[in-house]
């Protein structure tokens, strides 16, 4: 179980990677946290040419408040993510989900932009981007684009990026003052992928649910938007009985999707999680939402 | 083969110089380049947490990290904890509470608590398992495990006894 | 060395010749710990020997297929590989394997067909292990791919894909045993309750895998192995046998182990590696199994079963017959042991119960999977998931508390020692007062108070209260039955030296593995001697040198090695007592051994230490008559006294001791997911003497865990072609500390009367509950809803299948 032979590149800026990823093409891999590229390259899963190394390009790592956004390098390690007090206090649900990720001498190692890059379907991160409506920073041969979270995931361990681009930055809205979040996942062991996780973020009016915004994950190939769910619970009275049906209309939000079968978890099974775990996200997130409220 | 890359780094306070393959893991380099094989394999591919050792003051997976990203870096290994045959505290703890059976995890489970006691003023109950759930045992089902880092924890005052 | 019936071994602590014990019985700190705990102890993988090459083994994609063709040439002329073989240069150099049941054994290389997928075809020695790996990519193989059969119930009937085509059959081994009146049970009985149980593969997976160096001297047409030898001096006569040399001519060296558990045992790797040193000139070749290795073709995968079991209860609750029958899915051959854990449970198939008749009906199947190995426990956890299931089941029936069913059933104390129907004789025991103390210790009826409270929530709480009897001092004599060659011993030595300066040496053949057995040697030693415990070294040996042993297995060193180190101990006090006698000038046989001294009796002011005697005996010849024996150590091999061997029905006093537990957990359904979580567990046990309690208690927890992981968690899943889909430790899941309670233990202590000191084995018996009590607490929680979870593991999607079944949705 020894990684196939492949060249080593060390890059101390994003230029350099940029141009190494370059002019290496489509079998150069890029290493930042290495939490998931090494082991596939320890089983052979994947034989790169050569890997290209950001860990040595410093202006990658920081976590930043800009305009109401969280903007975070994508070579921040998720424990400092996790240990950031303006993550917790601008972001608690970015807090909350870093929680989730594999154990802390994972997350040690771990970066914001390798998870995202990685895109598995059952990752957490992936999951926060899509479900607040974040962006994508990438810097390539061509220059820089912003991509939406949402066209950023293309399917599974798939994503928009181009070859020689790199992930610079993620973008995260601050969450509104009022708003409530949840955030579940099913999983076998403590730390394990997620076999279903939800995301849901409310806001009320009184008893009224002004706004839903619902997302599962680990369940298709990228994580879902559950628009569904959320118009089922959007003008309705905030209550079990809304819940319920906002988790029965996720049924709907999947009819697209290719759903995940796997030896935790049949395709049916998963589905029947998927809302059992949005009508958990909506509880914490109505019941948060209720003491947000002024 | 490919190009062979020197590196420079210091493990448990010494420094080393080395040739290394880029596709060597940072365990593997510890353990047969550099002799120190207290660090284990149990998976290589990062779930089991037996080659847990710090690098920059963090506890990580050498399973999960290339030798040649080690340059410039400082290593501690179990082999730096204990000083003149004088058992570190946590060590020590390990021994009182009867926190391995086998042993073979057990560098894994003492790495592992050493960042968490050198890093953290003041750890309780949640952060104590919240690290040994990143380190699997096969041998003793944990509770003495966390009795062992318990002990450790009051030993070097950062829980109340 | 002397032989067992010379004399008795002392009974009892009592019985030492010491006036109390200060470090034996107590929970003394491991001597094993220092130098694991520094990265001192040295593993198979630690060793690195001069022009060591490195092994990597190239494995089958295919569950069944014919070999058309292998080509190494390329790999041969990759820089830095030495040496290559093939399935050919084993036919020529190597015996197939032996197997178990006799005749299913195969080629440590395959030959002409592979039949499960992770079988070695060919092996690489090359400079380093990446280089070895490399020249694996080189190797091109031809493969006609043939049906694969994966399932036992397919694969026992008539025109199912043969494995071995010249057998005519994949029925490896098939018997019905029937003991007591059986049939007059079932029509005496108010009531009949049948059902079907599943038990999927699992097993071992020590954190430290398989690892072995083999030399090869072509000069002296010799092997030596350096590796994680679990049973070195059996494992070196398997080796002999296949390399067709005698025992004088294989040296094994055991090494430490990350734990063995019974999964450690394949004799494939041991072999590959020695004829590819044989290949390769003669330089040590190494090879470490990887983690992908060994969860595909290691010595990790045990048990896959297919149970129907009916039970025949009266009204009362008594029960008087059981009848349990076993497809079991023993894999691609009888070349690892796993076989022999279908048999284990005639040492205790009908639990703690005075039930009188019983029927066992065992067929065991090869299929294109992994060749079961042997795992903690070995066997009975899954037949203890049936019996307390079934026991479970009529106390429902009846509207009896499990507590109460099983009181009523419990071989009563004063009947000891007991004969059980299938032929074993349990030692001693006391089950209503380990039951007693269960339920005291747990609160047990408050227990059932609140679990009603919580149902009336729609809580689903569940209580799973198990009883069972660990066989321990593992015996061979039963698995004759499967063409085993044994006798009625597993003989276990130790070889006890003293010298003048006070140290005592203990030499053993088997290495550090995890239950503490150096530490209850070293304790055992230094009350025996009245010396301090870093006075006693523990050295393990090679198997050239070492005394006769079996080593760790089968719940049995505490049992066999104190009757081994207390053996030599005797024998080195017996010999201490004659010297003295000359020394102290009186008559021998007036001299005792107490306290560390030798003394005249009735005159205990005429002594000496036995430092003194050693000395005298050591350097000073001229003080003894001639011809006495004045070595000052001694060898001492222990076998179980009274064995036999089986009879038609299998019944054989098989397995010396039976420790006993009671096991409580509490479990929480969540009934929306089926996820089941482990909130509370108590154990009482009752082990005899116990050496040292803190290593009693680390194995409870250890074993605890493993069976809340075999009932809940880990599985390995095959598909249809026999793709093994779990294939890291992502999918197979081993327990971590959040799904492992603390457990909260009491002890009860009934000494066995056939052992040294009163000792029972353990180390198998917090598994062999463990799952019950988890599937037995999971199936209370399901009560209300009326359905049941017979499959093993009890995973979220299965416990979810049963609840949508129950709630119409299934």
């Amino acid at each position: 179980m020894k990684p196939a032979p492949f060249e080593y590149i060390r890059c101390s800026s994003l230029d350099e990677a940029i141009r190494a990823l370059s002019d290496l093409g489509e079998e150069a891999k890029l290493l930042a946290g290495g939490q998931s590229l090494v082991p596939m390259l320890n089983m052979r899963l994947v034989r790169p040419k050569a890997l290209v190394d950001i860990n040595g390009v410093q202006s990658l790592s920081y976590i930043r408040e800009e305009d109401g956004w969280l903007a975070i390098g994508s070579l921040t390690r998720q424990r400092d993510i996790e240990k950031s007090p303006l993550v917790k206090a601008a972001h608690p649900l970015l807090h909350e989900a870093t929680l989730h990720i594999g154990h802390p001498q994972i997350r040690n190692r771990g970066t914001i932009g390798g998870s995202i890059a990685h895109a598995f379907p059952s990752a957490e991160y992936p999951a926060v981007v899509v479900a607040v409506d974040g962006r994508i920073k990438v810097v390539g041969p061509s220059g820089e684009r912003t991509v939406p979270a949402r066209q950023f995931f293309t399917g599974i361990m798939s994503t928009a990026l181009d070859v020689g681009e790199v992930i610079a930055e993620v973008q995260v809205p601050r969450l509104a003052q009022d708003s409530g979040w949840g955030f579940v996942e099913f999983t076998r062991r403590h730390g394990d992928f997620a076999i279903a996780g939800a995301i849901a973020i409310v806001q009320q009016d009184g008893p009224v649910v002004r706004n839903a915004e619902v997302t599962v994950f680990g369940v298709g190939p990228v994580p879902v938007v559950c628009q569904a769910a959320s118009q089922a619970l959007i003008g309705e009275q905030h209550g079990d009985t809304a819940v319920a049906r906002a988790a029965e209309a996720v049924e709907r939000d999947l009819q697209e999707v290719e759903v995940i079968s796997d030896v935790h978890a049949s395709a049916d099974y998963r589905r029947h999680l998927a809302r059992v775990m949005v009508k958990r996200a909506l509880l914490q997130a109505l019941e948060r939402a209720r003491s947000a409220r002024p | 083969m490919s190009k062979k890359h020197a590196i420079r780094l210091t493990v448990n306070g010494r420094q080393y110089e080395a040739e290394v393959e880029p596709r060597v893991t940072l365990v593997d380099f510890l353990r047969h380049q550099l002799g120190l094989t207290g660090t284990h394999v149990g998976c290589e591919h990062g779930v089991c947490g037996a080659c847990t050792v710090m690098v920059n003051g963090r506890a990580v997976r050498s399973c999960l990290m290339l030798a040649v990203q080690a340059d410039g870096a400082e290593v501690v290994t179990i082999e730096g904890l204990s000083e003149d045959g004088r058992l570190h505290p946590i060590q020590e703890a390990f021994a009182e509470a009867h926190g391995l059976q086998c042993g073979f995890c057990t560098p894994g489970f003492v790495m592992s608590a050493y960042e968490l006691l050198t890093r953290e003023s003041e750890v309780d109950e949640g952060t104590i398992k919240e690290v040994l759930g990143g380190v699997l045992c096969r041998c003793t089902g944990y509770k003495a495990i966390y009795e062992s880092v318990q002990l450790a924890a009051r030993k070097m005052g950062k829980m109340p006894a | 060395m002397v032989s067992q019936a010379e004399w008795h071994l002392p009974r009892s602590l009592e019985e030492l010749p010491i006036s109390s014990p200060r470090y034996i019985g107590k929970p003394v700190r491991k001597v094993e710990a220092p130098p694991l705990l520094t990265g001192r102890a040295q593993f198979a993988d630690d060793l690195d020997l001069p022009g060591m090459l490195h092994c990597a083994i190239l494995r089958s994609p295919y569950g069944h297929a014919r070999i058309k063709r292998i080509d190494v040439s390329a790999a041969l002329e990759l820089p830095g590989v030495v040496a290559v073989v093939t399935g050919q240069d084993m036919q020529q150099w190597v015996r197939p394997m032996g197997g178990i049941p006799s005749g299913w054994g195969t080629h440590c290389l395959a030959v002409d067909k592979v039949r499960f997928v992770g079988e070695p075809i060919a092996a690489v020695a090359a400079v380093d292990r990446h280089t070895a790996e490399d020249a694996l990519d080189l190797i091109e193989v031809e493969f006609e791919p043939l049906p694969a059969v994966v399932n036992a119930l397919e694969a026992k009937e008539e025109g199912a894909p043969l494995l071995y085509e010249d057998k005519g059959t994949n029925v490896m081994f098939h018997r019905l045993f029937t003991w007591g009146d059986a049939a007059k049970a079932f029509q005496e009985a108010d009531h009949v309750l049948t059902e079907q149980f599943r038990w999927h593969r699992l097993g071992a997976n020590p954190i430290e895998t398989f690892g072995v160096i083999a030399q090869w001297d072509p000069v002296e047409n010799a092997v030596t192995c350096w590796g994680s030898f679990q049973a070195p001096s059996f494992s070196a006569m398997g080796i002999a046998g296949a390399l067709g040399l005698p025992l004088s001519k294989v040296k094994l060296v055991p090494m430490a182990h990350g734990g063995s558990f019974g999964g450690k045992g394949n004799p494939r790797g041991a072999l590959i590696a020695a004829v590819l040193s044989r290949k390769a000139g003669g330089r040590p070749v190494k090879w470490i199994e990887d983690r992908l290795e060994y969860l595909m073709a290691g010595g990790g995968q045990a048990w896959e079963r297919f149970y129907e079991a009916s039970i025949a209860v009266k009204n009362d609750g008594t029960i008087l017959g059981i009848r349990i029958k076993l497809v079991d899915d023993i894999g691609a051959s009888g070349e690892n042991s796993g076989a022999i854990s279908a048999i284990k449970p005639l040492a205790a198939f009908t639990g703690c119960y005075a039930i009188p008749a019983a029927q066992y009906e065992v067929t065991m199947v090869a299929t294109n999977k992994n060749p079961q190995s042997a795992y903690r426990g070995m066997g009975p956890p899954a037949h203890y998931v049936v019996l307390e299931g079934m026991v479970d089941i009529a106390a429902r029936h009846l509207g009896l508390d499990p507590a109460e069913m099983r009181r009523r059933n419990f071989i009563p104390p004063d009947r000891f020692p007991y004969t059980i129907p299938s032929g074993n004789e349990y030692d001693s025991g006391n089950y209503p007062a380990l039951l007693d103390r269960l339920l005291e210790m747990s609160s047990y009826q408050e227990l059932r108070r609140q679990q009603e409270e919580l149902r009336r929530q729609g809580r689903l709480v569940g209580l799973g209260l198990v009883s069972a009897v660990e066989p321990g001092a593992f015996n061979m004599n039963v698995y004759t039955i499967l063409g085993v060659p044994a006798g009625t011993a597993v003989p276990e030595g130790a070889t006890v030296a003293l010298d003048p300066f006070g140290s005592v040496r203990v030499t053993v053949g088997f290495a550090l593995e995890g239950q503490g057995q150096y530490t209850f040697v070293t304790q055992l030693m230094a009350d025996y001697f009245c010396v301090t415990p870093d006075q006693v070294k523990v050295t393990c040996t090679d198997t050239l040198s070492a005394p006769v042993h079996f080593g760790p297995g089968g719940s049995r060193l505490a049992v066999a090695l104190t009757g081994a180190v207390l053996g030599a101990a005797e024998a080195l006090r017996r010999k201490l007592e004659t010297a003295a006698s000359y020394l102290l000038g009186c008559e021998p046989g007036q001299v005792e051994m107490m306290d560390g001294m030798l003394r005249v009796k009735g005159q205990p002011e005429r002594r000496m230490s036995w430092q003194e005697v050693v000395g005298a005996m050591s350097a000073r010849p001229d003080l003894f008559p001639p011809g006495m024996d004045l070595s000052t150590q001694a060898t001492y091999v222990w076998v179980p006294p009274d064995r036999n061997m089986p009879d038609e029905q299998g019944r054989a006093k098989s397995y010396l001791t039976a420790a006993a537990a009671c096991h409580l957990a509490l479990v929480e359904v969540d009934p929306e997911t089926g996820k089941v979580d482990v909130l509370k567990y108590w154990v009482v046990d009752d082990c005899g003497t116990r050496l040292n309690p803190a290593t009693v208690a680390g194995m409870t927890q250890g074993g605890v865990a493993q069976g809340i992981g075999a009932a809940l968690m880990e599985e390995y899943v095959y598909d249809a072609d026999g793709q093994l889909l779990t294939t890291t430790f992502m999918d197979y899941l081993l327990p971590t500390i959040y799904e492992v309670p603390p457990v909260e233990s009491a002890e009860m202590v009934t000494p066995s009367p056939f052992t040294p000191l009163g000792v029972k084995g353990m180390g198998e018996g917090p598994m062999i509950s463990a799952p019950a009590a988890v599937i037995c607490a999971v199936n209370d929680a399901l009560a209300p809803l009326g359905v049941r979870v017979t499959d093993v593991p009890a995973s979220p999607a299965r416990v979810w299948q049963a609840i949508a079944q129950a709630r119409g949705q299934g």
